[in-house]
């Protein structure tokens, strides 16, 4: 042991194990940087999401849930807080407006801050809960409608409240377009002198509840078996699918910038240890022919590693604090102002790691010291005991698998990316062979700077097989990391722009649809495409009562609930069929089309047969295909869309959307007052966060580009340097001989730029395997092939690649050839 | 036989040995039924021209590499009974070498170069041994330079202070002049036979070098892998 660290002590000092230390480093500082960040991040996203619901979770019931329920919850150590939404008139003097009032305990909100004004459309500020007993707040345009200003009394139901303040945004639950009319707002207490429940009002009980995620996962468990097909129980992913998704695909491009980096890290480590394990052969054999047994050298060098393990990750740890410390600095602005501390997890990914990296990228070309021949001290020429091809490369594959699929958790994720390396590996196995193909040439062929760079190439092709595959995998990794980034933050800003629809309108009944749509056109807002809506339910699937088929049990939410049905020819924007079929241009018969989540929910498949109850018959349909949609597209999005003549008998109302700027919004009081009956549903604010977030998101996500690129870069510089001892010697042999600094940086920079150029062809094409898996798979975002891929690869290899190599080749000639030469006659 | 070897018992022998190996051109013979004996404390010269196979000789005594046939005993282990693991051991215990391209470890100081045998097998007081030792070769100021920093003369010197650090029974020397001015030869191969006398040390020597063959109590000749001409008694 003392020998060990003797022997680490002085190759620290020699430099000698500097590349394998800061491979290594550089691996547990990426990963535990980004994974402490994406960490934070996620908690802090969760937290502010939670905030979009009001709490970690909702129950919706139509009767009060028995206390036990309750009891239950504080018993699991959450906090729970309860609330009643209903239907209601508001009176002021003569004038009345149908409100959608929320009755509210003084525990309400759990998670996120309700926004209020002091006047009509005036600045809002935060706080932390809802009007006291004997007020209401209310939505500015009320005040508009009804003529009454703060301080002022307004009648609901059987009870006057003073309107406190104006109501900008609270928590919504999203999903169905509940909230008819503008919001009010009222305490708990005043609900029952209000005298608004009576036997057969529209009322929802709501039951928020927030705690730790285990708390909250036991008593999921506790709770789903006594769940009734009446009651919703909803998380985040639930209740506003939009914003899961939009969390979803930015901590998948984290963690895919983090597998890049741990991938790149590995090919540090790989070359870094390969190239140690060069240089320690003499070593090796000088120790053996003192007297060191195969075993002791095995244990020495293992024991070497296991200390360089330990002192890497010690420090890589404490660099990936440091880079997740600037992260959050640099990020200041963008994240909410209180991250929560990061927990213990991304430190043990971190030297979880580096440990791996070691063993499956150091130690094989290790490995092959111990068998070395001692003879090696008498006769230099000695072939080194080859390192074995599978050992290696299996080691190196299995380590880089494991290290992805621990990183992202997704095995579509890790194939993608595995097969795009495989097929720069085999790629670079093919070109290589070719290179040999055309046989060695006789001699250097120093006679010119092309013929010299080309008879080095072939010279070299085993290793520049070595270094083709290197360059092709960092240059794939660096390419998909920016393709995927553009695409994602194009994606975003086409589904969520800037003047996305914010508003719904539903319930515009049939004869209103034309004068609707006039409407809107006058005060000058763009009108979007309109949804015929039915309300129905599934009553039985191929002939079998669906009131047995319940959804999973966390959602404890029954098939047979009522859902809002469309019907249209085409396929909506933003939809895509992922099985069956479009009735495009005719259906064939009575046919639905089924959203992919809520099909997989309740097991429907393609060719199963619907009975839909809407008013009092009962219709039947096939089920023609099941299509994806994004959530966070913020279109008004269904859940069962059938095919013209299935439910067009029935009576619709009508819905659409449109958008409205802030300042505009009190171009809805005059909507209301000529529609009376059409009720508007503001998810501006929803929006907003939503874009919120992805402006947060998406500066992450550039900053894990920039580390991922500048890592990149420092793999391809390492890789330069390490193929440069050979070629070191061979120039300061040419010099010796003569040779002009013209030819040997010329020829090398020629040698290096057509590597690169190669190594980008390659990238190129094994970016395109792993990116059509990668998008259609993970990101859920179209393919659409990117040709300038095919002249950016070869074009940035050789360029970077080459000057790169130019760079270390001046290093080379500046260094008198005597040193370069004696160095390695020592 | 002369009466020096018979007052000596054998340290070292070898029996009919012959190495051969296999070349694209067919079998190769580089040692050629090679037979004698050197008694402990004697100091033997191989001499020969180039190719004649005095390293691959050295090797086989040394145990750094394996015979074809024959036999070698070294201080009544039988090498060729023993695998590499064993001859490892058996090296670290008894045997000391000296290579003409000094085969120090450049990553290492001098002092660390020396401490180092004794490091490998575990013996005691590494670095007061090798201070003693580099003293002793007159490199004391030197101690904590790399082979880099040390000119030819000084980097054999070191080599010879790590040949003696454990101890050795038989000191292997593979032409420790022929990287050296006739000068700096001189005082080196002074230096060691100093040491070889000083540690009661047998000394097996490679060289092309009349002068120093001339130094040993016997000399031995090979040409085309075999032994020729007598035995001679320096």
């Amino acid at each position: 042991m003392r020998l060990v660290l003797r022997l680490l002590g002085r190759h620290l000092r020699s430099g000698e194990l500097n590349l394998l230390v800061l491979g290594l480093t550089v691996a547990v500082a990426t990963v535990s940087g980004i994974a402490l960040f994406v960490d934070r991040l996620q908690q802090a996203i969760l937290t502010e999401s939670t905030a979009f619901i009001g709490g970690d979770r909702i129950l919706t019931a139509p009767d009060p849930v028995s206390q036990d329920w309750l009891a239950a919850a504080s018993r699991f150590g959450l906090s729970v807080s309860r609330s009643v939404r209903t239907p209601s008139m508001a009176m002021a003097g003569d004038r009345m407006l149908l409100v959608s009032v929320h009755a509210v305990d003084s525990a309400y909100p759990l998670k996120g801050s309700l926004r209020v004004a002091d006047a009509a459309f005036g600045a809002d500020s935060a706080v932390s809960e809802g009007p006291a007993p004997g007020s209401i707040w209310v939505e500015s345009r009320v005040l508009g409608a009804l003529g009454v200003g703060i301080g002022e009394p307004l009648q609901i139901g059987a009870r006057s409240l003073e309107v406190t303040r104006v109501l900008v945004t609270e928590p919504q639950l999203g999903g169905g377009y509940l909230s008819l009319g503008p919001r009010a707002m009222m305490a708990l207490d005043d609900l029952e002198a209000s005298g608004l429940v009576q036997p057969g009002s529209r009322i929802e009980y709501r039951y928020f509840v927030a705690g730790e995620p285990q708390n909250l996962a036991e008593f999921d468990a506790w709770l789903a078996p006594k769940l009734e097909a009446v009651h919703r129980w909803v998380g985040l992913e639930e209740g506003r699918p939009e914003v899961a998704d939009a969390i979803g695909r930015a901590e998948r491009f984290l963690l895919l910038g983090g597998s890049l980096g741990v991938l790149l890290a590995g090919v540090a480590v790989a070359l870094a240890g390969r190239r140690f394990s060069e240089n320690q052969l003499n070593d090796v054999a000088i120790m053996k022919t003192f007297g060191a047994t195969s075993s002791r050298v095995l244990r020495l060098y293992l024991g070497l590693l296991g200390a360089v393990a330990l002192l890497s990750i010690g420090l890589g740890l404490l660099l990936g604090g440091l880079v997740q410390a600037g992260f959050a600095a640099l990020l200041a602005n963008y994240l909410p102002s209180r991250l929560p501390a990061p927990g213990w997890m991304p430190l043990m990914l971190g030297a979880f790691t580096g440990m791996v990296c070691l063993l499956g990228f150091a130690v094989p070309p290790m490995v092959r010291l111990h068998r070395l021949a001692p003879l090696r001290v008498l006769r230099r020429e000695l072939a080194p005991v080859p390192i074995s091809g599978w050992l290696t490369y299996g080691s190196a594959a299995g380590a880089a698998f494991l290290l992805m699929w621990t990183y992202s958790r997704s095995w579509t994720l890790t194939a993608a990316l595995f097969a795009g390396a495989t097929l720069a590996l085999v790629a670079s196995g093919g070109v290589s062979a070719l290179l040999l193909l055309g046989g060695r040439a006789i001699g250097m062929q120093a006679g010119s700077l092309w013929r010299l760079a080309f008879a080095g190439l072939r010279r070299r092709a085993r290793s520049n097989l070595l270094q083709i595959l290197v360059f092709a995998v960092a240059l794939m990794l660096l390419l998909i990391l920016v393709l995927v980034r553009t695409a994602l933050l194009e994606a975003w800003k086409n589904q969520v722009p800037a003047d996305a629809p914010n508003h719904f309108a539903v319930n515009i009944a049939a004869d209103e649809v034309t004068g609707f749509q006039m409407l809107l056109r006058d005060l000058g807002i763009k009108p979007e495409p309109l949804f015929p809506v039915v309300r129905g339910r599934i009553t039985a699937v191929n002939d079998e009562s669906a009131i047995d088929r319940i959804g999973p049990e966390d959602t404890g939410y029954g098939i047979d609930r009522e859902l809002s049905l469309t019907w249209s020819a085409k396929l909506p924007t933003e939809n895509r069929v992922i099985e069956g079929r479009w009735w495009d241009p005719s259906p064939e018969g009575a046919e639905v089309s089924l959203e992919r989540e809520f099909a997989q929910r309740y097991g429907l498949q393609v060719d199963d047969r619907l009975r839909l109850a809407v008013a009092d018959t009962e219709v039947e349909a096939r089920v023609a295909s099941i299509r994806e949609l994004n959530w966070d597209s913020m279109r008004p999005n269904f859940y069962v869309v059938a095919a013209p003549g299935v439910l067009d008998r029935h009576a619709a109302t009508y819905l659409t959307s449109f958008f409205l700027a802030p300042d505009e919004k009190l171009l809805l009081n005059d909507l209301v007052r000529a529609f009376p009956a059409v009720s508007v549903v503001e998810i501006d604010a929803i929006v907003r966060q939503v874009q919120q977030i992805v402006q947060q998101v998406t500066q992450a996500i550039e900053l894990v580009m920039v580390l991922i690129l500048s890592a990149g870069v420092l793999v391809l510089f390492a890789s330069v340097r390490a193929s440069m001892d050979e070629r070191e010697r061979e120039a300061a042999l040419l010099r010796t001989l003569g040779a002009r600094r013209r030819l040997i940086i010329g020829s090398l920079l020629t040698e290096f730029t057509v590597l690169g150029g190669i190594a980008g062809v390659l990238a190129a094409a094994a970016t395109e395997v792993a990116l059509r898996m990668l998008y259609s798979q993970v990101f859920q975002i179209g393919y659409q092939p990117v040709y300038w891929v095919w002249l950016a690869g070869p074009a940035v290899g050789a360029l970077g690649i080459g000057g790169l190599g130019w760079w270390s080749a001046r290093s080379v000639v500046q260094t008198p050839p005597g040193v370069v030469l004696r160095g390695y006659t020592n | 036989m002369p009466d020096i070897l018979r007052s000596n018992p054998p340290i070292l022998a070898c029996s009919n040995l012959c190495k051969v190996v296999s070349t694209s051109a067919g079998d190769l013979t580089i040692l050629d039924d090679v037979t004698f004996e050197v008694g402990a404390g004697q100091s033997l010269a191989v001499v020969g021209m180039s190719g004649s196979g005095k390293s691959t000789l050295l090797g086989l005594l040394a145990g750094l590499d394996e015979a074809s046939s024959g036999s070698i005993s070294l201080d009544g282990a039988d090498l060729t009974a023993l695998d590499e693991e064993q001859r490892a051991e058996l090296r670290g215990a008894k045997v000391g070498f000296v290579f003409q391209s000094f085969q120090l470890l450049p990553g290492l100081t001098a002092l660390e170069n020396v401490m180092l045998p004794r490091e490998l097998t575990g013996k005691a007081a590494p670095r007061a041994t090798a201070e003693s030792l580099l003293d002793r070769v007159g490199l004391g100021d030197r101690m904590h330079h790399y082979p880099r920093q040390l000119s030819g003369g000084e980097q054999q010197r070191v080599a010879l202070a790590r040949a003696f650090a454990c101890e050795p029974k038989v000191l292997f020397a593979d032409e420790p002049t022929g990287n050296l001015d006739t000068h700096t030869g001189a005082k080196v191969v002074e230096l060691m036979f100093d040491l070889n006398r000083d540690a009661g040390t047998t000394l097996v020597l490679v060289t092309h070098d009349d002068v120093l063959a001339q130094r040993c109590t016997r000399r031995i000749e090979l040409a085309g892998g075999r032994l020729v001409g007598p035995t001679e008694v320096g």
